[in-house]
C-alpha cells in the first residue's frame, strides 16, 4: 500500500483520526507540563496543539457532513481533555515520581528518582494523628453542614416566597469577602475577651461547654471545636445551595397528596422531602467533606499546635522543611484516601436510582 | 471624560485590553534581563513593618536610583522554599537585595547565593557596630551588611498575668495555662528555653546538647500550656489578652506598647536570645552600584537613627544614639532606652546560637516541627 492510499484509508475514518490526534496531543501536554520536553521540541508540541485546534475550526467550516458529525465530539472535547492534561494529569505525575524520588542533602532541590517508598511509609506512620484528624474534623464539619444548612435551604425554598432569591443572596454575600478575612474574623469573635466567650460567662454556661469539651480551660479559641466551627461556617454555602437545588424541584403536590392520603406532616417530610433532596444532600456532603479535610487555614488561626490537620503538615513539609519527596506522598495518600472514600460513599448514597 | 462609550467601543476597547493582558507576560519576559536598567534600579525584599515611612523616598530622591521596596519577606523557611526552585537552577529572582536572618543569610552564603559586597563604594561600612563584625559563616564581612539587630525574650499583658514576669520559668507556669504562645522561629523560642535551663546557646552544635528543651517545651505543649505557635501576628493574641505570655522580639513590643501599656518586654534573668537580619545581594543581580549606593545610605547614622526611631529595634549602626538625642522630642527618649542600646549587664545576659551543620540543622528542624503539631 502506498503512503497516498493508507492516506486515503485514514482519512475514510475520520473518528480515529480524531481520536489518535486528541490521545497524542494529551500526551503531548502531559510531557509539556512535566517538563519532558523544552524548547525548540516544546515549542513543536505547542505547535501542533494549536494546528489541531486550527485543524479542527477548518474541517468544521470546509468538511463534509460526516466527517463533521464524526470529528464533533473529539472537537468539543479537546479543550478540555488538553486543560487537564497540562494542568492536572502533568503535576500528577510530576507529584508521582517526586513521591518516590530520595534527596542527597536537605537542600538538594532536584530529588533523584529511586523508587523511595519509604516515603509512603513515613507519610503513614508520621503523620497518622493528622490524617485521623482531618478526617475527623471534616466529617463533625459535614454533619454540622447538614444540620445547619438542611433546615436553612428549606425555609428558603418552601417558605422564601418572593424573597428567595435575596435569602439565596444573603447566603452567599459574606463570601465575596476573603476567606482569610473572614477566618481571622471568627479569630476576634472568638477571642477570650471577645463577645462570644463574655457571653457564655455572664450566662454562667462556661462549665457545662467545658464538660462538653466545646470549650477549654475558659476558651474557645484555639480549640478543636473553635476549628470545627470554622470549617462548619466556611463551607457551608456550599451545602445549602445544592440542597436548595434539589428542594426547590419537588412539587409541592407531592406533599399535598401524601396529607390528603392521611400522612402525617412529619412522615410526608421523611417519606418525600427527605429522599428528593438526597442528591443535593450527597452533592454538598462531598463538596464540603473534600476540601474540608484538606484545609489548613482554619486550624491554623483558630486552632491550637494540638489541631494540626493535613493541610498544615502538608505545607510544612513541603515550604518549611523542604522535603518534597514527603510532602508529596502525603498528598498522595491524601487524595487516595478521599478517592476511596468518596466511593464508598457513592455506593451506599448513590444517587442513580433517585435522580 | 464625559463622553460615554457605546457597546461597540466597549467591546473593542476591552478587546484591546484584554490583548494587553495576554502580551503582558511575554513583555515582561522580553525586559526581565534589564530590571536593572543599567545598573541602576534597585529591588529591597524586606520584612513586614521594618522602615519608616520616609527612608525609601528620601533615598530614591538623594541617590536618582529607581528603588523598589516590598514588604514580602515574612518568614525565613517560606521565602527560601520560594526562591530555591530559580536560585537552585541558576536563575535570577527579582530582587536585588534580601533580608534573611542571620542563619538564613549564612545558608545562602555557603549555597554560594550571596554576592559579595561592593566594599570600597561602601565607605559608611566602618559605622558597623565591633560585635557584629566577623561573622563565622562570613569572616571578612564581604558578604552581609546587618539590617537591624534584636533580642528576642518575654512579652507579656500585666492585665492578664496579674504580675511582673522574670524568668523563663515563668513561661511555663501552670497559673498561665493554654496563655502562652511562643514563636514558630525555633533558634528564638529555644534559645530562651535553653537558657532557662542554664545552658549557653552559643556552645550548642548539636541536637542532644539541646534534648532536654525539646522534652520541656514538648511537655507544655502536651498539657496545653502553650496556646499557639506563631509568626509574625502574635501581637495582636497578646494585645488583646488571649496570650498572657509569650516569646516576642523587642522591637515589636516597644512599638505596641506605645498603645497598649499594659504591654511589656523584657530579656529574662536567666539571658536572652540575640540576633540581626541582614541585607544580603543575591546572586543574578546586576544592580551592584545601586546596592553599594544603599548601604551606604542606610549606614549614614543620621538615615539610620530615622529607621530606628521608627522600627524601635536595635540599631546595628554606630552613632545612632547621638543622631537620635539630635532628633530630639520622643526619639530622643529612645536613645535612653535599654532595650535600644542595653546596658553592659543586659549586653551579659544576650546570647547567640553559633553554627549548626546541615544535618544538626535538620535534626532541630524536624523535632521542632513535631512540637508545633505540622
Amino acid at each position: 500500500m502506498n503512503a497516498t492510499a493508507r492516506l486515503a484509508t485514514v482519512a475514510s475514518r475520520p473518528e480515529r483520526v480524531g481520536l489518535g490526534v486528541m490521545l497524542a496531543l494529551s500526551i503531548g501536554a502531559i510531557a509539556l507540563g512535566a517538563g519532558w520536553v523544552e524548547g525548540p521540541s516544546a515549542a513543536v508540541v505547542a505547535g501542533a496543539m494549536l494546528a489541531s485546534v486550527v485543524g479542527l475550526v477548518l474541517v468544521a467550516f470546509v468538511g463534509g457532513l460526516e466527517t463533521r458529525r464524526a470529528l464533533a465530539p473529539y472537537g468539543l472535547l479537546k479543550p478540555g481533555i488538553l486543560w487537564l492534561s497540562l494542568f492536572f494529569l502533568a503535576p500528577l505525575w510530576s507529584m508521582v515520581v517526586m513521591s518516590l524520588s530520595s534527596k542527597e542533602s536537605r537542600f538538594d532541590f532536584f530529588p533523584s528518582f529511586t523508587w523511595e517508598w519509604g516515603n509512603y511509609r513515613t507519610a503513614l506512620t508520621d503523620f497518622r494523628p493528622q490524617f485521623l484528624r482531618s478526617f475527623g474534623y471534616a466529617a463533625v464539619a459535614t454533619v454540622l453542614t447538614i444540620l445547619v444548612g438542611f433546615p436553612l435551604a428549606y425555609v428558603i425554598a418552601f417558605r422564601g416566597g418572593k424573597y428567595r432569591n435575596v435569602l439565596l443572596g444573603l447566603v452567599v454575600v459574606p463570601f465575596f469577602t476573603s476567606y482569610l478575612i473572614r477566618t481571622l474574623a471568627w479569630g476576634n469573635i472568638l477571642a477570650d475577651e471577645g463577645p462570644v466567650v463574655s457571653f457564655i460567662d455572664s450566662l454562667g454556661l462556661t462549665g457545662v461547654l467545658e464538660s462538653l469539651n466545646i470549650m477549654d480551660n475558659g476558651k474557645l479559641l484555639n480549640t478543636p471545636a473553635a476549628v470545627i466551627g470554622g470549617l462548619t461556617y466556611n463551607f457551608l454555602p456550599f451545602m445549602v445551595l445544592p440542597i436548595y437545588v434539589s428542594l426547590e424541584k419537588i412539587d409541592p403536590r407531592l406533599v399535598d397528596a401524601a396529607m390528603d392520603l392521611y400522612s402525617s406532616a412529619s412522615a410526608a417530610f421523611r417519606k418525600i422531602v427527605v429522599p428528593l433532596a438526597l442528591p443535593g444532600i450527597f452533592a454538598g456532603s462531598l463538596l464540603v467533606f473534600i476540601p474540608a479535610a484538606g484545609d489548613f487555614v482554619n486550624a491554623q488561626f483558630l486552632g491550637n499546635p494540638q489541631t494540626t490537620m493535613i493541610g498544615n503538615s502538608i505545607q510544612d513539609q513541603f515550604l518549611r522543611q523542604l522535603n518534597y519527596p514527603v510532602a508529596s506522598a502525603m498528598s498522595f495518600v491524601l487524595m487516595f484516601i478521599i478517592t476511596i472514600a468518596v466511593l464508598v460513599y457513592t455506593k451506599f448514597m448513590g444517587t442513580e436510582d433517585l435522580a | 471624560m464625559a463622553a460615554k462609550l457605546n457597546r461597540r467601543q466597549f467591546l473593542i476597547r476591552s478587546g484591546m485590553a484584554g490583548a494587553g493582558a495576554l502580551s503582558l507576560p511575554a513583555l515582561l519576559a522580553a525586559c526581565g534581563g534589564d530590571d536593572g536598567g543599567g545598573g541602576n534600579s534597585l529591588f529591597f525584599e524586606n520584612w513586614p513593618e521594618y522602615i519608616d515611612s520616609e527612608t525609601v523616598a528620601l533615598f530614591a530622591k538623594a541617590s536618582g536610583v529607581k528603588f523598589k521596596y516590598t514588604d514580602a519577606y515574612n518568614d525565613n523557611n517560606e521565602y527560601f522554599a520560594k526562591v530555591q526552585p530559580l536560585l537552585a537552577k541558576g536563575e535570577k529572582i527579582k530582587a536585588d537585595v534580601i533580608a534573611p536572618t542571620f542563619w538564613m543569610a549564612s545558608r545562602f552564603v555557603q549555597l554560594g547565593w550571596a554576592q559579595k559586597l561592593p566594599v570600597n563604594k561602601i565607605p559608611n561600612m566602618a559605622n558597623l557596630r565591633d560585635d557584629l563584625k566577623g561573622q563565622p559563616w562570613d569572616k571578612d564581612q564581604e558578604y552581609n551588611l546587618p539590617w537591624q539587630t534584636g533580642v528576642a525574650g518575654i512579652a507579656y499583658n500585666v492585665k492578664e498575668t496579674g504580675r511582673e514576669l522574670g524568668s523563663v520559668e515563668d513561661l511555663f507556669d501552670p497559673a498561665f495555662k493554654g496563655k502562652i504562645g511562643m514563636l514558630t522561629e525555633m533558634r528564638d523560642t529555644m534559645g530562651l528555653v535553653l537558657m532557662g535551663l542554664g545552658k549557653n546557646i552559643s556552645q550548642i552544635s548539636t541536637f542532644d546538647d539541646a534534648v532536654e528543651a525539646f522534652d520541656k517545651v514538648e511537655k507544655a505543649k502536651n498539657d496545653g500550656q502553650i496556646r499557639a505557635f506563631t509568626g509574625n501576628e502574635y501581637l495582636k493574641p497578646l494585645s488583646a489578652g488571649d496570650f498572657a505570655a509569650c516569646v516576642g522580639w523587642s522591637g515589636d513590643v516597644l512599638q505596641l506598647g506605645k498603645d497598649n501599656p499594659n504591654v511589656k518586654f523584657i530579656i529574662p534573668e536567666e539571658g536572652g536570645t540575640s540576633w540581626f537580619d541582614t541585607m544580603i545581594w543575591v546572586t543574578g543581580s546586576e544592580n551592584g552600584d545601586a546596592v553599594a549606593k544603599w548601604m551606604d545610605y542606610c549606614y549614614d547614622p543620621v538615615n539610620a537613627a530615622r529607621i530606628t526611631a521608627s522600627v524601635q529595634y536595635m540599631s546595628p549602626v554606630k552613632g545612632v544614639q547621638e543622631e537620635l538625642v539630635k532628633l530630639g522630642g520622643e526619639a530622643a527618649a529612645l536613645a535612653d532606652n535599654p532595650l535600644l542600646f542595653p546596658d553592659e549587664a543586659t549586653v551579659a545576659r544576650l546570647q547567640s546560637w553559633g553554627a549548626l551543620s546541615e544535618e544538626e540543622e535538620a535534626k532541630f528542624d524536624e523535632a521542632f516541627a513535631a512540637i508545633t503539631g505540622a
